[in-house]
């Protein structure tokens, strides 16, 4: 087990280095000057020279290789250098808004499987009842709309009737739990209303078929109470899909939430990606490209090492290989 | 001063402006309030803006977002009457003295006056603050250099007296330096940034009446009472700034009552449901912001002024207006190339010998003989039909991206085969500063709205707006003729020849001119709309009825 682990962790880190790689040259391929955005951009015309002398002094002006060597030397020391914009260490801007994101992704998870999952398992106990129905019609809401239309919708519905507005000032989780998770409660409903969605539909699809399997039909000739049999045989083997999809899930929450966040205001990642990449601020957006790219191999890990828990088959494939 | 005295013929002369600050002074020293209302003291101000301001240079940026934050911290030789935009106050000058030949201002500045870090202010700090915009340092990126170009030397006599020489007299000078970005700062806070390029983009250190006591990015940015103000203390303990983008988000604060008030709302259905709600003052205020059409000059077929005038000839001005204007507050026209109401606009018999310009609102076109007369133009100059232009726009603000839209079907309509190449603000900027475009339509905002601020900036070829990269000695001549023009009368028919001459050139085509929406609760109180996006944003004489 430790050898897979460990297996998984270099090609984790091999990916981390492509991702690097590409992300460096892919903000310099992108239409856009850091210099320009740096002169005061829409301010005026600035002169050729004037722009030469921002670069010079960012450091643009030398080759690329050369600044890629010295943005990855300081990347390996956990460097990521410093904000253009901001003027800060990057991995300080990222530490002060991280917290945020992460709850904001934990919240939108827990709520989506909280209600996906007896949703899905509801819907496929009782299949064709007008609460299959009507799981379906808002799977399919929850899949076509785009989860910072929610929120607008969300932002606008909670003024019109309760002249609520989201807050300005977010509450950090440490300072003040139980405020931090009702204030970012919304934000995290918008976001995680595609993944209640999907999991409920994956859910359904899954204990639909479980619920069709010679062993169920063992344990209702058992005589088996129907929540035994749903809950305890059917729901533990259905799980693993669901499982995966929680795991790639985790990583479209991220995704999502750069708009989600702008939409509500959340000083998080998601806000100072957008602003990273409009104003071309390079280390800011080649920095937290890199620290998502290793949340997502990081939860693949996890979904990897979970998969080996709750299916015994996974453990001893592993163990084989 | 008086800005309508200096427009107005006749008027304007340099014992009008010495005049002019004495009583401003006096004006500065009167009571603020009528006995019927009795300020109250203390209270947090809860504002919003669209989004965080890129950093606190107020000397390096154009943006309203880092103004914004600005302005309460900071003070201006003179500044615009929060009362009266078109009175100047005096303002860390408590005197102003202009020479016989109106060459040389003579500023006193007011004893006793400290930086929020406790630095006295000296006439050094004043003349670095000047020369830092005039003539900025190495790496220092200077937006408005073009404002004070008529400066030939700054000096600080002793510690209260500053002297600005310049080469010609110029009647708007006092304006100009009492443009809202055209702040000062200390001397010996800024001079060692600024040998380093960094500038004063991490910190405030000013004068004004608020200093920064907090600053979270994405979060909040907070201004505390500065208890040792020159001036009359802030009714205000404390002012909260929050960055939300959208604009539908910051009306929701709003009207949840998050926040007391926003200052930019651009859009009218916001605002429109904003002047709905009970206990709400919601109001469109004009500002000195135009958006034109550039065609780029250095390439073909745009350096041919047939083509350009086709272009202008092809436009129904009203029509952009009507669409354009709700979404982006583009409700505005004026005559010429002054801003609505002012005295030196054209008569409607002058702006209808510019092609397309009959277009306007009530000037009643001929909007079909127009663009038949742009598509024989266009034949006359060798544009095959169906040319192919792209303008390039950014995706963010309306009043780019649906005017680009807007403009580009109407240029449909003589046989232009036009498309809008959307992109973000990082990408825009830098094609249309590298000039790599054919055409773009610019939203452009003005800190000021005397000639020299509009027509300097906006319609010379020197000037910081010159997207379209034309040359023109002859106009820039007759620029600095009315520029340097002392007698009223004279230079306002001098400004009427500019304006002239320019409008025949098409190098920008003028569309609209901008009106911003502010709305807040009435618990806010002592705020003045001026008619000016950056004016009357310090917020001193604010105070809560709450």
């Amino acid at each position: 087990m430790a050898d897979y682990i460990l297996r998984r962790l270099g090609i984790g880190l091999v990916t981390l280095l492509g991702v690097a790689v590409m992300v460096f040259f892919i903000m310099r391929i992108l239409p856009g000057d850091a210099a320009v955005m740096m002169s005061g951009a829409g301010a005026g015309a600035v002169s050729e020279k004037e722009l030469a002398e921002v670069r010079s002094k960012l450091g643009l002006d030398r080759s690329l290789p050369v600044q890629f060597a010295e943005w990855a030397g300081k990347v390996a020391v956990f460097d990521l250098g410093t904000s253009l914009r901001t003027g800060k260490p990057v991995i300080e801007d990222i530490a002060r808004r991280f917290p945020y994101t992460l709850q904001v992704v934990v919240m939108a998870m827990v709520i989506a499987v909280l209600v996906g999952v007896p949703m899905g398992v509801l819907s496929a106990a009782f299949p064709g009842s007008w609460g299959d129905q009507a799981l379906r019609a808002l799977s399919i809401v929850g899949l076509a709309a785009p989860s910072f239309w929610v929120g607008l919708i969300l932002i606008l519905a909670l003024v019109w009737m309760f002249q609520w507005s989201a807050p300005l000032f977010w509450e950090p989780f440490w300072v003040s739990p139980w405020k931090s998770i009702t204030q970012l409660f919304w934000p995290a409903l918008a976001v995680g209303m595609r993944q209640l969605a999907l999991i409920a539909r994956m859910t359904r699809s899954i204990m639909l078929e479980v619920l069709g399997e010679d062993f169920i039909r063992t344990a209702r000739a058992k005589g088996l109470s129907e929540w035994a049999v749903v809950m305890r045989h059917g729901l533990r083997n259905g799980l693993l899909p669901v499982v995966t999809l929680i795991g790639f899930e985790v990583s479209a929450l991220f995704g999502g939430l750069i708009v989600t966040e702008t939409v509500f205001s959340v000083p998080g990642l998601g806000q100072y990606v957008v602003t990273a990449i409009l104003n071309r601020d390079y280390p800011a957006a080649q920095g937290i490209v890199l620290i998502l790219a290793g949340i997502v191999v990081l939860g693949n890990l996890t979904v990897d090492l979970l998969y080996g828990a709750l299916d015994p088959r996974t453990r001893v494939q592993a163990a084989d290989k | 001063m008086n800005r309508n005295d200096a427009m107005q013929p006749g008027r304007a002369s340099r014992r009008r402006v010495l005049k002019a600050g004495v009583g401003a002074l006096a004006a500065g020293a009167a009571p603020r309030w009528s006995a019927a209302q009795t300020p109250k003291r203390g209270g947090t101000l809860r504002l919003s803006s669209g989004g965080d301001p890129p950093d606190f240079d107020v000397h390096q940026t154009a943006t309203y977002l880092s103004q914004f934050v600005g302005a309460p911290c900071y003070s201006t030789l003179m500044r615009a009457d929060p009362k009266d935009y078109n009175r100047l106050l005096p303002d860390l000058a408590e005197k102003t003295d202009v020479s016989a030949d109106g060459r040389t201002v003579t500023f006193q500045l007011r004893d006793g006056v400290v930086f929020h870090n406790g630095m006295p202010l000296t006439a050094e700090d004043a003349a670095y603050s000047l020369e830092r915009i005039r003539n900025p340092a190495k790496g220092i990126v200077s937006p408005r250099k073009g404002l004070l170009g008529n400066v030939e030397a700054i000096e600080a006599r002793g510690p209260r007296t500053l002297v600005v020489r310049l080469s010609q007299a110029q009647p708007d000078f006092l304006f100009l330096v009492s443009n809202p970005f055209n702040v000062i700062v200390p001397k010996r806070v800024a001079e060692p940034l600024d040998a380093q390029g960094q500038g004063m983009k991490r910190q405030i250190v000013g004068t004004g009446p608020f200093r920064l006591t907090q600053a979270v990015d994405g979060q909040i940015y907070e201004l505390t009472r500065f208890d040792k103000y020159f001036g009359p203390a802030p009714f205000l303990e404390k002012i909260q700034m929050f960055p939300i983008r959208g604009e539908v988000e910051r009306s929701a604060a709003l009207q949840g009552k998050r926040i007391d008030g926003c200052f930019f709302f651009p859009n009218e259905s916001v605002l429109a449901t904003l002047r709905k709600v009970p206990g709400m003052t919601a109001l469109r205020r004009p500002t000195p912001t135009f958006i034109n059409l550039i065609p780029n000059v250095q390439r073909k077929p745009f350096d041919d002024p047939r083509v350009r005038e086709a272009l202008s000839l092809a436009l129904d001005r009203e029509s952009f207006i009507k669409t354009v204007g709700p979404l982006s507050g583009a409700f505005y026209h004026s005559l010429g190339l002054m801003p609505p109401g002012s005295p030196y606009s054209l008569s409607a018999a002058d702006i209808r010998q510019f092609g397309g310009y009959d277009t306007l609102p009530g000037l009643g076109g001929n909007l079909a003989a127009n663009r038949a007369r742009a598509i024989a133009l266009l034949e006359q100059a060798g544009v095959p039909r169906g040319f192919k232009i792209v303008i390039p726009t950014r995706g963010d603000v309306p009043a780019f991206r649906d005017a680009a839209i807007n403009i580009a079907s109407q240029l449909k309509a003589v046989n232009l085969d036009v498309t809008v190449d959307i992109r973000d603000a990082g990408a825009f900027y830098t094609i249309e500063t590298k000039g790599e475009f054919q055409m773009v339509v610019h939203s452009v905002a003005m800190g000021g709205s005397t000639p020299d601020q509009i027509l300097g900036e906006g319609y010379t070829s020197y000037g910081g707006r010159n997207y379209g990269m034309w040359k023109d000695d002859a106009l820039d001549a007759m620029y600095k003729a009315q520029s340097r023009e002392l007698d009223a009368k004279k230079r306002g028919e001098l400004i009427r020849q500019f304006q002239l001459a320019f409008l025949k050139t098409h190098y920008q085509i003028n569309l609209a001119w901008v009106g911003y929406g502010a709305a807040y609760w009435n618990t806010v109180q002592g705020w003045n709309a001026l008619p000016d996006l950056y004016a009357n944003m310090q917020f001193g004489e604010v105070w809560l009825d709450a």
